[in-house]
Parts: C-alpha cells; sequence; structure tokens
C-alpha cells in the first residue's frame, strides 16, 4: 500500500525517481521519468512497487547488490538503449536473485542428506554381528523383535549383490540388448530393495503391524546376505541340484528370520498370513529369477566346451565319426536354450 | 637457479599464481604445495613480458614431484599416512592414472575409457556422499576423487598383466582378489587418517573395494 501511494504520488508530481544504491555499490542509477516513454508498459504503481522491493533486496542481500551496481553501470556505460532496457534488466535481475533464493532454500531443505547420518553410525562388529544374525531365525514371536534401523549394512549388500550380479553377467556372456550390464544390475538390486520394501510397509500399514520404513528397508536389506551367499556360490560351481540346496537352505533361512520378526510385531493370524506369505513369496521368487535369469546361457556353452573329446576335422572325406553326433545334439541343445 | 624471478632452490615448493599473497616461511612439507617462497617481483607476474609467465606447469598447479611422493604413499601399504595429504586437491595426478588405465585396456584390446569415466564419476559421488554421511567433519569431492585416483594405480599393474596374460584362471583371481584388498586398503587407509574415523577402516574399505572390484571386472573380462 506504501509503494502505490508513494508510486502515485511521484507520478503526480512527476519528477525523478532515483534509485539509492546499494551500500557498498558504486554509483547510483537515476530514471528520468519525464523521459519514460508511456507505452513501456509499467505503470507508476508498478514502478514504486518495484522500488520499494528493490529497496528490501538491497537492505537483504548485501552481496549481490555489488553486482546490482555493477549491472546497472554496465548498462550505463553501454549507452542506454532506452530507459526500457534498464529497467528491462532490472527487473530480470531481481527476478533471478528471488528465484535463486528460493531454489537454494529449497534445495537445503530437501537434498539435506544430514538427515540420513544418524543411519550410518556403525561399528564393525556391529555390522558382523547383525549379517550372522540375519541368518538366525528367532524362536519368541510372543512379543516385537528389536529391528536395527541401520541403512549401511543393507546399502552395501545390494552393492554387492549388484557387484555378484555383474560378476555373474560377465562369465556368462551375458548380453543385455536394451542397455547396460550396470544399468541392469543397479535397476534389478535397487528396484527390489526399494520396492519390495515400499510394497511390503504398504501392507504392513494395512495389516497395521509396528514397523517403521526404515526398519523394513533394513530388514529386507539385511535379508539379500543369504542372496548373495547363494549367488556367490552358484554363479561359480554350476550344479542345478547345488542351486535347489541353496535355494531352500540360506534363502529359507533368512526369509524366515524376517517373516519371525514380522511375525512377532503382528497381530492376528490373517494379517500375519498375508504379510509373511508376500514377503516369503517375494523373497524367494527373487532369489529363483536372480539364478535362472543371469546366466543361463553357461549350461550351453559348458557342454559344448566340456563334451566328449573329438579330434579336429580334417578336410577330406571320411567316415563320419560317431563323435560329431554328440557335438551335433549339443549344438542343438545349446541353441534351443537360447531361443 | 633462478628462473625469471622465482627461486628454485628450496625444495621444489613453488606456489600457484593465485597463492603468491601468502608470504609465508617454507616449513619443508613435501605435502603443502601451497607454502609460498618469496618471488621477487610478484606484483609484475601479471601483464609483464613473455619472459617473466611462469612455467605452465606451474600456472596449472601441476607438480611431478608431489604426484610421485603421493603414488609412493599409494605403493607402500603398511606405510603410515599423513593426515595432510588431503589437505590439497589435486587431481592431475589420478587423470594420469586413470589415462594409463585405459591406455593399459587398450593395449589388451579393450577400448573402454567410457566405462572407465563413467564408474570413477559414479563411484567418487557414491563415496564422497557415504564419506559426508560416516564421518564427523565433511569431506569435500576434490579429496575423495583426488584419493580414489591415486588409489588406482595398483589396477594398472592389474591390467598391464592382463594384456600378456590372462587372468581367467585361479592365479588370475588370486591376483585380482590381492590388488583389490591393497587398493581399497590404501584408500581406507588415507581415509581414516584424514577423517579421523578410527576403528571404521573396513566399513570404508569396503565400499571401496566393491568400486576397485568393478575396475578389476574391466581389466578381467
Amino acid at each position: 500500500r506504501w509503494g502505490r501511494a508513494r508510486g502515485a504520488a511521484r507520478g503526480r508530481a512527476e519528477r525523478a525517481l532515483t534509485l539509492s544504491a546499494p551500500a557498498q555499490g558504486g554509483g547510483s542509477a537515476v530514471i528520468d521519468m519525464e523521459n519514460m516513454d508511456d507505452t513501456s508498459g509499467s505503470s507508476f504503481e508498478d514502478m514504486g512497487e518495484m522500488h520499494q522491493r528493490m529497496k528490501e533486496e538491497e537492505e537483504d542481500e548485501a552481496a549481490e547488490g555489488e553486482a546490482g551496481a555493477a549491472e546497472e553501470e554496465d548498462g550505463e556505460f553501454l549507452g542506454m538503449k532506452g530507459l526500457r532496457g534498464q529497467l528491462g534488466r532490472q527487473v530480470a535481475d531481481q527476478v533471478w536473485q528471488v528465484g535463486k533464493k528460493q531454489a537454494s532454500r529449497a534445495f537445503s531443505l530437501y537434498a539435506n542428506i544430514d538427515i540420513l547420518r544418524p543411519y550410518f553410525d556403525v561399528e564393525p562388529v556391529q555390522v558382523r554381528t547383525r549379517l550372522l544374525e540375519s541368518m538366525i531365525p528367532v524362536k519368541m514371536i510372543n512379543f516385537p523383535q528389536k529391528i536395527a534401523g541401520e541403512l549401511y549394512g543393507p546399502l552395501m549388500l545390494v552393492f554387492t549383490l549388484v557387484a555378484i550380479l555383474l560378476h555373474g553377467m560377465k562369465t556368462s556372456d551375458t548380453i543385455i540388448r536394451e542397455g547396460t550390464l550396470m544399468g541392469t544390475a543397479i535397476g534389478t538390486c535397487f528396484g527390489y530393495w526399494l520396492g519390495v520394501s515400499s510394497f511390503i510397509y504398504f501392507l504392513a500399514y494395512l495389516c497395521n503391524a509396528q514397523i517403521t520404513m526404515v526398519q523394513m528397508l533394513s530388514l529386507l536389506g539385511y535379508g539379500l546376505f543369504g542372496h548373495c551367499i547363494t549367488l556367490f556360490v552358484t554363479y561359480n560351481i554350476h550344479f542345478h541340484s547345488l542351486f535347489y540346496i541353496f535355494w531352500l537352505g540360506v534363502g529359507g533361512l533368512s526369509t524366515l528370520r524376517m517373516v519371525a520378526v514380522l511375525v512377532s510385531r503382528t497381530v492376528g493370524h490373517t494379517q500375519r498370513l498375508i504379510l509373511c506369505g508376500t514377503l516369503a513369496a517375494l523373497h524367494m521368487l527373487f532369489l529363483l529369477y536372480l539364478h535362472f535369469a543371469y546366466h543361463k546361457v553357461v549350461e550351453g556353452i559348458l557342454d559344448t566346451l566340456e563334451g566328449p573329446n573329438m579330434p579336429p576335422f580334417q578336410r577330406v572325406a571320411r567316415d563320419i565319426p560317431v563323435v560329431s553326433n554328440a557335438v551335433l545334439n549339443t549344438t542343438a541343445k545349446a541353441i534351443a536354450l537360447t531361443l | 637457479r633462478q628462473y625469471g624471478g622465482y627461486d628454485y632452490s628450496q625444495q621444489s615448493g613453488f606456489v600457484p599464481p593465485d597463492m603468491m599473497q601468502q608470504q609465508q616461511p617454507y616449513t619443508g612439507q613435501i605435502y603443502q604445495p601451497t607454502q609460498a617462497y618469496t618471488p621477487t617481483s610478484a606484483q609484475s607476474f601479471y601483464g609483464s613480458n613473455f619472459e617473466d609467465e611462469p612455467p605452465l606447469l606451474e600456472e596449472l598447479g601441476i607438480n611431478f614431484d608431489h604426484i610421485w611422493q603421493k603414488t609412493l604413499t599409494v605403493l607402500h601399504p603398511l606405510k603410515v599416512a599423513d593426515g595432510s595429504i588431503m589437505n590439497e586437491t589435486d587431481l592431475a595426478g589420478p587423470m594420469v592414472f586413470c589415462l594409463a588405465f585405459g591406455a593399459t585396456l587398450l593395449l589388451a584390446g579393450k577400448i573402454q575409457f567410457g566405462y572407465v569415466y563413467g564408474i570413477s564419476a559414479i563411484g567418487c559421488l557414491g563415496m564422497f556422499c557415504l564419506l559426508n554421511l560416516m564421518s564427523m567433519t565433511g569431506v569435500s569431492f576434490g579429496c575423495v576423487a583426488s584419493v580414489l585416483g591415486y588409489c588406482l594405480l595398483p589396477m594398472i599393474l592389474l591390467s598391464s598383466f592382463a594384456i600378456v596374460f590372462s587372468l581367467q584362471g585361479m592365479t588370475g583371481i588370486i591376483l585380482t582378489a590381492g590388488i583389490i584388498g591393497w587398493c581399497s586398503f590404501s584408500a581406507s587407509k588415507i581415509f581414516i587418517s584424514a577423517l579421523a574415523m578410527e576403528g571404521q577402516q573396513l566399513l570404508v574399505a569396503y565400499p571401496c573395494a566393491l568400486l576397485y572390484g568393478v575396475f578389476a571386472l574391466i581389466s578381467v573380462f
């Protein structure tokens, strides 16, 4: 209100409007209202408001005032292209400064990773203990079990799983047609960790279970320890039966642990069944998927390479030896596997 | 010996031009090239004729002697690291090492400079976030990049070994594991000595091991 009245008063008086320079800056810019073109589009009221806003800006931003003064001097030095150019530049400068202030405020509010700091405050002994505990199902499910809300261990386990997947893909010469190996591995592992955690958290909210998001992330992250062990072993030793033993044994143990903890925090049979059934199914199926999706090519190659010893083919007419039948069969099998 | 008004008689200490105003006596610490020595004509540095300009490497802040000293620190895994290594951010050495790594991969037939660049950028970013979350004092991105780059040196040995021998047998696996351990041990040693994170060396070493493991994966396969 003050600005409008002042602007109107000034407009009536039709005197030159002086914009005082900031404290540190150089000279002042004098805008002569008499020379102002009426078709410039800014009324006197806007001039007054702008003047007031600029005064407030100057009081706030002491440092940018220098840049503003330099801007004004620059405008003067370039020989005024008319007052419209200078006004426009000042308005643009103002808009820029306000926008920058708001953006930096928003950034410091939302992108502040310091809120995650307490979750990374761990000792190596604690991490080792929790890793081992993640394979031991608890017996007491009648009162809520404690879940450590830390994120260092789960994050490292997810990255380890990424590394193991990458290693598996490289040893089996998996070709990803749309995307990169690294991108696929990271997307799969992080997608599972974050996605399934969120989904189970949502289900826990529906089933009235006492668990927070960080605890769920932590629980599922430590549950990936079993997956890491299983995949590390079975990507290097290729026996299907060995994989199934590990799947049921190691995978089953880590799933049982997570299920037991969740059961201890949920009341009611139906809710327990829904929550734990979903988690168990997703966890075990994920291990199955990782095993079969990322190194299935290996078996075909191994069979072809380690088949019966065959003599090199000779380019003379000869009786087709028995051995080449075996080669034909294994090649066909390999092709069938890849299709 | 004098050159263009600069005194090289002190032990390889030189000052980048923008640090000229600090007129502190040279204390003889090799890891702080910003310790000044007094040039005779500081003011006439800019705008004078061609002979008075400093050498290009000096202007860029590249000091081969410092790079060499820091390399030796990395190469001795059992030597205690000085915390003041992190005081200066020197990216010239790491740049040289990354290029050398790419060059040794090239000699083995893998043109993967892009992978090296991408993985080192993402890895440095990840380590930067993690170290900022785990340490009491913060750490700057330049320091993280500098340390991780210097500790890449043993990986260059691995990839040069891969030029002539295949690393996919049992000896290759053992060698790769050893080199990864060496790199991550050096990096974690420097990090914890500079950030005062005693007792957490394993926690810092493991992410470094994962990062160098990915580099090793590029070298091996």
